[in-house]
């Protein structure tokens, strides 16, 4: 066992400084061409880089204040186009890839609908095949970056005969195609929208973007879902982008609020918690390089990690008083170059109650691990067996097990 | 980077684990009125003994397996795991002090026989207001020829009654220094508390001009303490896990209206909740005891932020054991309430979480000053 994280004159990092000091302001293209967009793939895409040296890469380019790739082109390079390489065709990974990793091409995962977000597998936008092509119609909601982006991996039912996982498949759709509208919701953050509506009216997608196999889509789409990049990513808000518990102490103890022993103590646990996912998340990298398969334990890191990060913006949020409500308020007196909306405390904090909702629900990251982890029964779900369209008798679904504030109403907004 | 065990260290663990399922059994200790003795207390010791376990860090120059901190853990958290009674944690933190403060006659003199199991130690550092940090109010050593005596009390001394030496910690000026004394000798006596963990002996030790012998300067005692902090968060953290396996289990097979309780969100999500602490856990203490056996910088902070967090997250865990298991669980005849107390002395041991929480503050304000 060794914690020891590589050192400064490690020859890799040695290598990768030297190239972002060869360009201090390099294209999307250029970190693409280098492998750096996406360094633990293979080659041409990536280097097939061990997960220490995906952790210099990551640490250099932020030395650099490159911002990474993986923020610019999260839904492609975090989770989705990595299916195209182990499902995906020649001409797929020809016509997506490079402009996916360099960032010319965003993309977003439309997934959630009004009727099911926590329980995805009710949705009910269907993709019939007619000849040589797909006809797209229903409505898909929060969807990330559908207002910016120009590819969109769709889950779609294209067997509503089959059981409600079984008849679904993935496609790759243009944005632009006629029929599909982008409608922004605007979050109670009040910050430019983050996630979109999208309504789609008999839009032709051509045969061969199909992703995968027919019926594939409800394991394509989880696997996406749980794949995580390996983490490199900070314990902290907004998912680990955002202010961190380190940032937190020293912010605190700037305006000398460390001095109240009730806000040391609650400042000294959430220290604590954001010193441990840091060690957890080397040890999935750890994991990662004794090539052990990485598991549900990445639910139990985001069980941990998205409360932690509102843990954080909490306190910053609550030592400001009444103050902390004027809006754009600053926790902190700023030092150096400001990260925008990432070191935004006032942020973060309104921003805070999504991370307990995106990228699965607390309450539905606690089922999986509570099922996957701990080997308790299953949540009953009365809708999994038999043919879908009969246990939905042709009308809009009740609430499942475990409604989410997600499926409030936007159906008034599609009418 | 590295965060996997090697397999030396999965074996010691299996090797213990083996060991003492086989030999330990908590079974005495589920009749109402027992007390630490009729766990096998003594017997189990020379079980232990055999084993070589209480030679485990110290060098092989003198009889030890000359093991670090890592491998500490391995032995520690499967006695933590089964509560086994035995005074191996008093002998260790005695040890302990010995390694880093006795000088080679001393240690000669005695890191054999603890290697060889004929004695057992304990370390006496908290006083009656429980603080282990010092500073010592009630216990004064002073000069007497070539010599020194010491004169007070120690409180909540784990394993004092079966140590045929005593670690003691006592003023000198306004300084906190560490001694050796013959529990054997004039002027040393020690009681039994009556201690609601029933799988730990706890002890008062009072000192009337007892003989000492001098263990060090002022550096030993935090050495000392950090790593009683590591055994401590380890023992927290194979309990939490415990716990968890068997109410997880529990959880897995009562039946209530028609289904396996476990099948109830309140339960499964409590048993989740249960599963991230464990592993938060295990992290942490994982991280101590590499930076412990590496005497890194961040060690004293790594000690101090395990045994904070596992403290809190073991009394959590066991609650809520004891919860799931229902109104069998609050029974004298369950183990439950062993785990709930022995999760409960942990805590209050060697500094409560809010103690060690306020020193991580200083920690990391100077580390992120730096």
């Amino acid at each position: 066992m060794d914690f020891e994280l590589p050192s400064d004159d490690d020859p890799r990092r040695v290598e990768v400084r030297a190239w972002f000091e060869a360009r201090p302001r390099p294209s999307g293209r250029q970190l693409a061409e280098a492998g750096y967009a996406t360094p633990h793939w293979p080659r041409p895409w990536g280097l097939g880089a061990d997960a220490e040296t995906q952790l210099i890469i990551d640490e250099e380019m932020k030395r650099a204040r490159v911002t990474p790739p993986a923020l610019i082109n999260p839904v492609a390079i975090n989770n989705c186009a990595q299916s195209l390489l182990t499902h995906g065709t020649d001409a797929q990974r020809e016509r997506f890839l490079m402009p996916a990793l360099a960032g010319e091409e965003i993309w977003c995962m439309l997934f959630s609908e009004p009727a099911g977000g926590s329980d995805l597998g009710s949705l009910r936008t269907t993709a019939r095949l007619e000849g040589d092509h797909y006809v797209v119609n229903g409505q898909k909601i929060w969807t990330s970056l559908a207002h910016k982006a120009k590819v969109g991996v769709l889950v779609a039912r294209t067997d509503p005969a089959s059981p409600k996982h079984a008849g679904l498949s993935q496609f790759l759709i243009d944005m632009d195609t006629p029929g599909l509208t982008v409608r922004p919701i605007i979050d109670m953050s009040g910050n430019e929208n983050e996630y979109n509506e999208v309504f789609f009216e008999d839009v032709i997608v051509p045969a061969d973007r199909l992703l995968g196999q027919l019926g594939e889509g409800w394991a394509l789409s989880m696997r996406q879902l749980q794949t995580e990049r390996v983490a490199l990513s900070k314990p902290g808000a907004i998912w680990g982008s955002g202010p961190s518990a380190r940032e937190l102490v020293a912010g605190l103890d700037a305006i000398g609020a460390l001095d109240d022993p009730l806000v040391r103590d609650e400042a000294a646990r959430i220290y604590i918690e954001g010193e441990i996912l840091r060690l957890l998340a080397y040890r999935s990298l750890s994991d990662r390089m004794n090539a052990k398969t990485p598991g549900p334990e990445g639910a139990i890191r985001k069980m941990l990690a998205a409360p932690h990060g509102q843990h954080v913006v909490d306190l910053a949020k609550r030592v400001q008083g009444p103050r902390g409500l004027i809006d754009g308020a600053a926790a902190f007196p700023t030092k150096g170059e400001r990260r925008g909306m990432f070191d935004d405390w006032d942020y973060a904090f309104w921003f805070s109650p999504a991370v307990t909702l995106g990228v699965g629900t607390q309450e539905i990251l606690k089922n999986v691990v509570g099922e996957r982890m701990l080997g308790l029964p299953r949540e009953y779900d009365p809708s999994a067996r038999g043919p879908w369209n009969q246990s939905q008798g042709g009308t809009a679904p009740q609430g499942g097990t475990a409604p989410s504030p997600k499926a409030a109403s936007p159906t008034e907004v599609a009418s | 980077m590295n965060f996997s065990l090697s397999d030396e260290h999965r074996l010691l663990k299996d090797s213990a684990k083996t060991f003492l399922d086989a030999e330990v059994s908590l079974r005495p200790l589920l009749v109402p009125g027992a007390t630490v003795r009729d766990a096998g207390y003594a017997d189990n010791w020379a079980k232990i003994g055999q084993m070589g376990w209480a030679g485990l860090l110290i060098p092989e120059e003198f009889g030890g397996a000359g093991l670090g901190c890592i491998d500490l853990i391995m032995i520690v958290e499967e006695l933590g795991r089964t509560l086994t009674p035995s005074p191996f944690l008093g002998t260790l933190l005695g040890t302990l002090a010995v390694m880093k403060g006795g000088d080679a006659a001393l240690q000669t003199r005695i890191l054999p026989q603890v290697a060889a199991g004929e004695i057992a130690l304990a370390l006496a550092a908290a006083e009656a207001d429980g603080r282990e940090d010092g500073p010592d109010r009630e216990t004064v050593a002073e000069h007497e020829g070539a010599g020194w005596r010491i004169s007070g009390r120690k409180s909540f001394v784990i394993d004092a009654a079966a140590a045929q030496m005593l670690v003691v910690a006592a003023r000198v000026g306004g300084a906190r220094l560490l001694f050796l004394v013959d529990s054997g000798k004039p002027g040393v006596a020690v009681a039994l508390e009556t201690w609601r963990d029933i799988t730990r002996q706890v002890c008062t030790v009072t000192l009337d001009r007892a003989e000492a012998e001098p263990l060090g300067g002022g550096d030993v005692w935090p050495w000392v303490r950090d790593r009683a902090l590591l055994a401590l968060a380890a023992e927290n953290t194979a309990g939490i896990r415990h716990v968890l396996d068997v109410t997880a289990a529990y959880a897995r097979e009562r039946v209530a209206f028609g289904r396996p309780i476990g099948a109830y969100q309140a339960i499964k999500h409590s048993l989740a909740d249960m599963l991230g602490q464990a592993e938060a856990s295990a992290a942490a203490v994982l991280y101590a005891a590499w930076a412990l056996a590496e005497e890194d910088a961040r060690a004293p902070l790594a000690a101090a932020m395990a045994k904070a967090y596992s403290s809190d997250a073991y009394v959590e865990a066991a609650h809520r054991s004891i919860q799931i298991f229902g109104a069998i669980g609050f029974t004298w005849e369950m183990p439950n309430h062993l785990y709930l107390k022995r999760a409960r002395a942990n805590a209050e041991m060697f500094g409560a979480s809010r103690e060690h929480r306020d020193r991580v503050i200083d920690l990391a304000r100077a580390e992120l000053a730096a």
